[in-house]
């Protein structure tokens, strides 16, 4: 935020007569940027350091939470151990079923990296989702399009593709068009619409939160300048604040949905007549 | 010249996301609120209902996101 703040004053954002500050271009945010340092054709960035610390994170929650086995567990533990029941019993066992064990540690793997790293946007001194860049999104969900198109090859051989194409249960006429919606929502529009939900709300809660608590911060920096207008920037901070614990209902339920839906296209792989 | 064409753009851009905004508020609109009316009617089965509703709304909510990001890339 720090940054957003010197890009407002270095852009001469205009506290006299604007209301908020936008930033001249909104695309800075989504370059990359300066790499601390560079291995071979390899660029480590802040990002890429925040990427392996919510790895590290993740790796680390299930660790000390699940490593004994104790009758009574801690407060922590018993955290920790609801999130794995919420996943291997809420998800995978709801939604695809007995076979659903087979997918828990994967399911609970990508869970517990979403969440942790959404949760980074919260995260004081950290401020920034790693979701929100699309590297992260996109991977995700090409590993679980890969596991569900061949789970679903695998499981029924080549009638997995033609009952996609070629659905039984409409009638002869349309049977063509629906075929050619199926295989293209199936096989194009999944793994991208998968993406870009995570990707675009993260995004958009960032944004939201850096306009309104930095516009906030500017107006009641340039106090001297324009005087008892700096007032607005408490209401915009304040707002900003509503919209942070707001992030961090949304920075749950986006995991929540991205392994949700994942278990459901996994699911009609195993039983694609349903 | 060049500046208004691409303030124009922007600004294009900008309906496009509201035109692409309008299907998915009502989408999401018909799949909360019937989920609510399902809950009503049947609290015992709430915690399915809820599964199913956050499902279909995320199914619908990525129509308006993709119009989010549409703007950003026009």
């Amino acid at each position: 935020m720090d940054g957003l703040i010197l890009a407002a004053q270095e852009r001469h954002c205009d506290v006299v007569n604007e209301v908020i500050c936008a930033p001249a271009d909104v695309k800075d945010w989504f370059e990359f940027l300066d790499p601390w340092f560079t291995i071979g054709p390899v660029n480590f960035t802040r990002i890429s350091f925040l990427m392996l610390l919510a790895a590290a994170v993740s790796v680390a929650l299930l660790y000390f939470g699940l490593r004994r086995n104790r009758p009574v567990p801690t407060k922590f533990e018993a955290a920790i151990q609801s999130l794995v029941e919420f996943v291997r019993d809420g998800i995978a066992r709801d939604i695809i079923g007995p076979e659903g064990a087979k997918y828990v540690p994967y399911l609970l793997s990508i869970f517990m990296l979403i969440l942790v790293g959404n949760l980074f946007e919260v995260t004081p001194l950290i401020n920034f989702p790693i979701t929100s860049r699309m590297a992260l999104p996109i991977f995700l969900s090409l590993v679980t399009y890969f596991i569900f198109v061949i789970v679903g090859f695998s499981k029924n051989g080549i009638h997995y593709l033609t009952d996609v194409a070629w659905p039984k249960a409409v009638p002869i006429g349309l049977r063509w068009l629906v075929g050619l919606i199926e295989v293209v929502s199936t096989f194009l529009l999944r793994p991208i619409t998968l993406a870009i939900r995570l990707f675009a709300n993260l995004v958009a809660g960032h944004l939201m939160l850096t306009l309104l608590l930095g516009s906030g911060v500017t107006f009641v920096l340039a106090v001297g300048d324009i005087g008892p207008k700096a007032g607005i920037g408490v209401v915009w901070f304040a707002v900003g604040m509503i919209f942070f614990a707001f992030e961090i209902f949304v920075a749950i339920l986006q995991a929540y949905i991205f392994t949700l839906l994942s278990a459901v296209y996994i699911q009609a792989s195993v039983h694609p007549q349903h | 010249m060049e500046g208004n064409i691409e303030e124009l753009k922007g600004a294009i851009a900008l309906i496009g996301y509201g035109l692409g905004a309008v299907g998915p508020g009502i989408g999401i609109g018909i799949v909360v609120g019937n989920a609510i009316t399902a809950m009503a009617r049947q609290p015992e089965m709430a915690g399915t209902i809820r599964a199913t509703m956050f499902l279909g709304a995320a199914l619908t909510e990525a129509l308006a996101l993709i119009g989010f990001v549409l703007f950003f890339i026009a």
